[in-house]
């Protein structure tokens, strides 16, 4: 027997493009749940908020630059969701978080500039958003700087992040401190919680300073605090008496599930429902609408019907769309029309690897108003969009956070009840 | 120019070459052995893994039959380490002619082959992913080898008895006065000077490439046409004994269970050059569609990496002139002095691995022939550094040293849980910059997550080694990232797909790597 639940929009997957849209959604008023089979990229990207870095080379102006691509490719996702409203769903993604639980801990930057923010090798990457315990890193603001690991984490090397910096002309050296943990190998994850240990935290001060030269700033890899992270860098930056920054590194990402914390808390004040390990196994259609999906396995099951759907469960990351071993692919969520599959014969890959891949830009097709062709009610938004190789863009969390966005503005006709 | 003098001089350092090295060595010789890549990159690092029974060749070649099992119980005394003792089994799938079976059982009897027919509900008991449909199945000593593992101990031991292996070394020019070689020029392909070394009688170990050595010596008819080969590696093991389908050897029809993952071989394609290493659609096609055969459900496991081997597939364009005493149908040992009246002077090609040792053996009498001088081989019963305990390595052996010490070791690859100790280990012993020459000791990123953790990890710690710069360091990182794009983008879909997105978000995405400075 599968149980019947009814929701005015039911969103599919819980990355920061689902989870923006269902937020939208519920502060428009609508009822809202977000099925999800699992938590999305949020928990391994590098929590910034991208919107286009390079095109191809390096950009400073994102949005103007958003311009000239969309124009030279209209079927990138931006040329769909516009210039404007890029920027809108920045500012509501920042006031979102200055007004959420980990407050004032918020992103800072905006839409029209681009920062260089180190990376965990010490190349700059250029970011339109960071958390705001990355922001002392930009490389503007960057003369003199420590960069610190400890031997603990092997998923950061302080001194190939130094060398790098040096390099690009910064003036970077490296220290690792020695840190009494429990076991040889920790995460940022695990870092971040002994970080919020007052003590501990004082330890970890107590041993860094002597390491420390005047004029320097202190580089960290992202583990200062997941539910504290304000606290825990104003207390380093206090205690070491300089500023401090965090650099993305390897998953698990410690800013990533910040974002999700953050956009989860938003989402549940709006009133809309988050089901985690509901996974969409089947859906029906009826008159080239859909009219609701199925989730979980038998003696679980249940459905939901609703008005609108949005699918934000992602691109070939998460599974959502898959080449199978006779090279054809799918969209596997809704069995979904795909774009930008390159033609029988044609190649899928190339033996360069920093070459242009012919796969890369796959994506659930989609009419001018990101809506699903063949689905009317069923909107598209973040990884599942064609038309863009984010990763080489710098523009993942860019496309995500804009599009759910402007799905959500869609579906409620720009209704709203606050916010 | 530097000159160096030597007993003998070993060009190539796949598995013949090492082997020769070491059993001269072994012999009192003075060696030098110079390769042009790393040890083990040529086909013996890109074949298909196991040790034969000599089941494979009991109808078809009788003679390689009885060496491999010969060589077959010889390698588990001398290189147990380097060695899983998998076992093997020939089945009758419904694809496969039954009436075969009875021929492979007489086969193994005529050959001594070890075989012991099994029924079908056994074999399926013991792996029960294989064809439900089988309707014989013959048990044999197959096993799997870990080659990389092998060509260095050779080279070790060969070292230890005073041998000098001399790696990223090519040979461009035979040095030779009258009918006497007297050695070769050879470029040092990393430090860019050249060599000369001078040695009593130069060992042509090439493989696929014996051809274009003998024909620098200016020696004719040595054709070698090379037979390219592919291989995938599907990301666990499917079977935990090597499976082949019992029927005459033909394209893809063995699984070979090697560390953590089961390996589908073979086509068979002639090319003109044995630097080729195309990977055609079709041919992945054909493996996918010939694993299905013997694993239902083959297409759906992850296929992790291709790559491509030559076959050196001797002919002897001067077959009527030759002493055909030591040329076995498996492998060509040419004495050039009898067989060409040019001293000093020997080739070795063909063959297999399984039989590398033999074939070492026979190429050193021949030299000592040449010589002059009786020295009689020892390789048959000396074991190689590391396997002295004679025990062969068992699958669960890096795990369960990581579970004895849980906590107090970083694994660096987690995926061949490969530590950070370890790592740093062969970095120092080896000096070697190149992730790539690391990743074949230590099979760093070679598991499902093809290096998208590890590589950051272990460029980190290789450039924390004194004298590093940044720059080699990131370009190590690159050209890995290179290499390793080579064996996967062929055979890329499914779940490992998706992998491979994930590591292009952490090297683009988190990393940016693109834009490293210059
Ligand atoms: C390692 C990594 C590093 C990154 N680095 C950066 C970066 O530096 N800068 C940047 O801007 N972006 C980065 N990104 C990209 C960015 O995180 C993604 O582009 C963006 O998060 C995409 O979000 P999404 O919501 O569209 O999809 P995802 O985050 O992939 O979420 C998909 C969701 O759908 C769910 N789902 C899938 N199938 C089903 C189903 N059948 N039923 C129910 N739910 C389903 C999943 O469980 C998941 O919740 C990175 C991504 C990764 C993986
Ligand atoms: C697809 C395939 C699968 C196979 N599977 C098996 C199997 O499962 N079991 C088995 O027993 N056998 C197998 N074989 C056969 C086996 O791999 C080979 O017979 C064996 O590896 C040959 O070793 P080698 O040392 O003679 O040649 P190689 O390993 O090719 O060594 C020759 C070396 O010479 C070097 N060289 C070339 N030119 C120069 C130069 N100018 N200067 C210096 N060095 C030079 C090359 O770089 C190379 O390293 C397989 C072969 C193929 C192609």
């Amino acid at each position: 027997m599968s149980r019947g639940f009814r929701y005015d929009a039911v969103v599919i997957g819980a990355g920061s493009a689902g989870l923006v849209a269902a937020t939208r959604l519920a502060q428009a008023g609508a009822s809202v749940a977000v099925l999800a089979k699992g938590v999305g990229c949020t928990h391994l990207a590098a929590g910034t908020v991208d919107v286009l870095g390079y095109a191809p080379e390096l950009v400073s102006r994102p949005l103007e630059a958003v311009a000239a691509l969309t124009h030279e490719n209209p079927q990138h996702p931006y040329a769909r969701i516009g210039q404007q409203r890029i920027g809108e769903a920045l500012r509501w993604l920042q006031a979102t978080l200055d007004a959420g639980p980990l407050a004032p801990y918020t992103y800072v930057g905006d839409a029209d500039h681009n920062g260089l923010h180190p990376t965990a090798l010490g190349a700059l990457r250029p970011s339109a958003l960071v958390p705001s315990t990355m922001a002392a890193g930009e490389r503007t603001q960057l003369e003199r700087v420590c960069i610190v690991g400890t031997p603990a984490l092997r998923d950061f090397h302080p001194s190939l992040c130094a060398a790098n910096l040096s390099r690009a002309g910064v003036q970077a050296r490296a220290v690792s401190v020695e840190l009494e943990l429990e076991r040889a190998d920790m995460s940022t994850l695990g870092i971040a919680r002994r970080l919020e240990e007052p003590r501990w935290r004082a330890e970890f001060c107590a041993r860094l300073t002597p390491l420390l030269r005047s004029e320097e700033r202190v580089g960290l890899p992202a583990m200062l605090g997941l539910r504290e992270p304000h606290t825990v860098h104003a207390d380093l930056e206090h205690r070491l008496g300089r500023r401090v920054f965090e650099i993305p590194s390897l998953p698990p990402s410690v800013a990533g599930m910040r974002l999700y914390e953050s956009l989860r808390a938003a989402l549940r004040a709006a009133g809309g429902r988050l089901m985690l390990g509901a996974e969409v196994v089947s859906h029906t259609r009826e008159d080239g609408r859909l009219s609701a999906v199925q989730t979980g396995a038998a003696g679980h099951a249940a459905s939901y019907s609703a008005d609108a759907f949005v699918l934000a469960s992602g691109g070939f990351a998460s599974g959502a769309i898959e080449l199978d071993s006779h090279w054809a692919t799918h969209e596997r969520v809704l069995g979904l029309a795909l774009d930008g599959v390159p033609a029988p014969g044609e190649p899928r890959f190339l033996p360069d690897y920093q070459a242009a891949q012919p796969l890369a830009s796959v994506g659930v097709a989609v009419d001018a108003q990101l809506r699903a062709l063949g689905a009317s009610n069923v909107y598209v938004a973040g990884a599942s969009l064609p038309g863009a190789v984010p990763w080489r863009e710098a523009s993942g969390e860019g496309i995500a956070v804009a599009s759910g966005f402007a799905v959500a503005q869609t579906i409620t006709g720009g209704r709203e009840r606050h916010g | 120019m530097v000159t160096l003098t030597t007993d003998v001089l070993v060009i190539g350092g796949g598995a013949t070459g090492a082997g020769v090295a070491w059993d001269a060595s072994l012999r009192g010789l003075d060696v030098v052995l110079v390769e042009r890549h790393d040890l083990a990159q040529g086909t013996s690092g890109r074949f298909h893994g196991m040790i034969h029974s000599g089941g494979r060749y009991a109808v078809k070649d009788p003679l390689a039959a009885r060496e491999c099992i010969a060589e077959n119980r010889i390698l588990r005394r001398i290189a147990a380490d380097c060695m899983e003792d998998t076992g093997g089994l020939f089945v009758t799938t419904p694809h496969d002619d039954p009436a075969f079976a009875e021929r492979f059982a007489q086969g193994c009897a005529q050959t001594g082959v070890p075989c012991e027919e099994i029924t079908p509900a056994q074999a399926l008991r013991e792996e029960p992913r294989l064809h439900p449909g089988i309707s014989r199945a013959f048990r044999v000593p197959d096993a799997n080898i870990d080659v990389w593992k092998t060509v260095w101990a050779l080279a070790h031991g060969a070292q230890q008895h005073g041998a000098r292996i001399l790696t990223y070394h090519a040979v461009t020019a035979i040095l030779r006065d009258g009918d006497q070689v007297l050695g070769a020029r050879v470029h040092d392909q990393r430090g860019g000077e050249d060599l000369e070394i001078r040695a009593r009688v130069t060992v042509n170990a090439t493989g696929a490439w014996a051809g274009r050595i003998a024909e620098l010596a200016g020696i004719e008819g040595v054709r070698v046409f090379p037979g390219r080969g592919i291989m995938i590696a599907m990301n666990h093991r499917l079977v935990n004994t090597v499976v082949n389908r019992c029927q005459m050897p033909t394209d893809g029809d063995i699984i070979v269970p090697i560390r953590t993952v089961s390996v589908i071989g073979t086509t068979d394609h002639h090319t003109d050059d044995p630097d080729d290493q195309t990977v055609e659609q079709r041919e992945v096609d054909q493996m996918l569609d010939d694993g299905e055969k013997l694993v239902p459900g083959f297409r759906q496991a992850r296929a992790l990496r291709v790559w491509t081997g030559v076959r050196p597939l001797f002919e002897d364009a001067k077959a009527a002139d030759t002493d055909t005493r030591d040329v076995t149908r498996a492998h060509a040992l040419l004495d050039h002095e009898q067989r060409d009246a040019v001293n000093g002077f020997v080739t070795i090609t063909g063959g297999k691995l399984t039989t590398f040792r033999l074939m070492a053996e026979q190429t050193v009498d021949a030299v000592c022939r040449q010589l002059g001088e009786t020295r009689a081989c020892t390789t048959a019963s000396e074991p190689l550094p590391g396997s002295e305990r004679r025990e062969h390595y068992r699958l669960g052996e890096r795990l369960a040293r990581k579970e004895a010490d849980l906590n107090g070791e970083q694994l660096i690859c987690e995926c061949e849980m490969v530590s950070r100790q370890r790592l740093e280990q062969v970095i120092a012993r080896t000096g070697s910059t190149d992730l790539d020459d690391i990743r074949r000791q230590l099979r760093l990123g070679m598991g499902p997550c093809q290096g998208g953790f590890c590589i950051y990890r272990a460029t980190g710690v290789l450039h924390a080694r004194d004298g590093l710069g940044a720059d080699q360091a990131d370009a190590s990182l690159m050209a890995f990232l290179q290499e390793r794009w080579k064996g996967v983008w062929p055979v890329l879909h499914g779940d490992q797909l998706r992998q491979a997105r994930l590591d292009e978000w952490i090297f683009h995405g988190v990393l940016d790597v693109e834009h490293l400075p210059r």
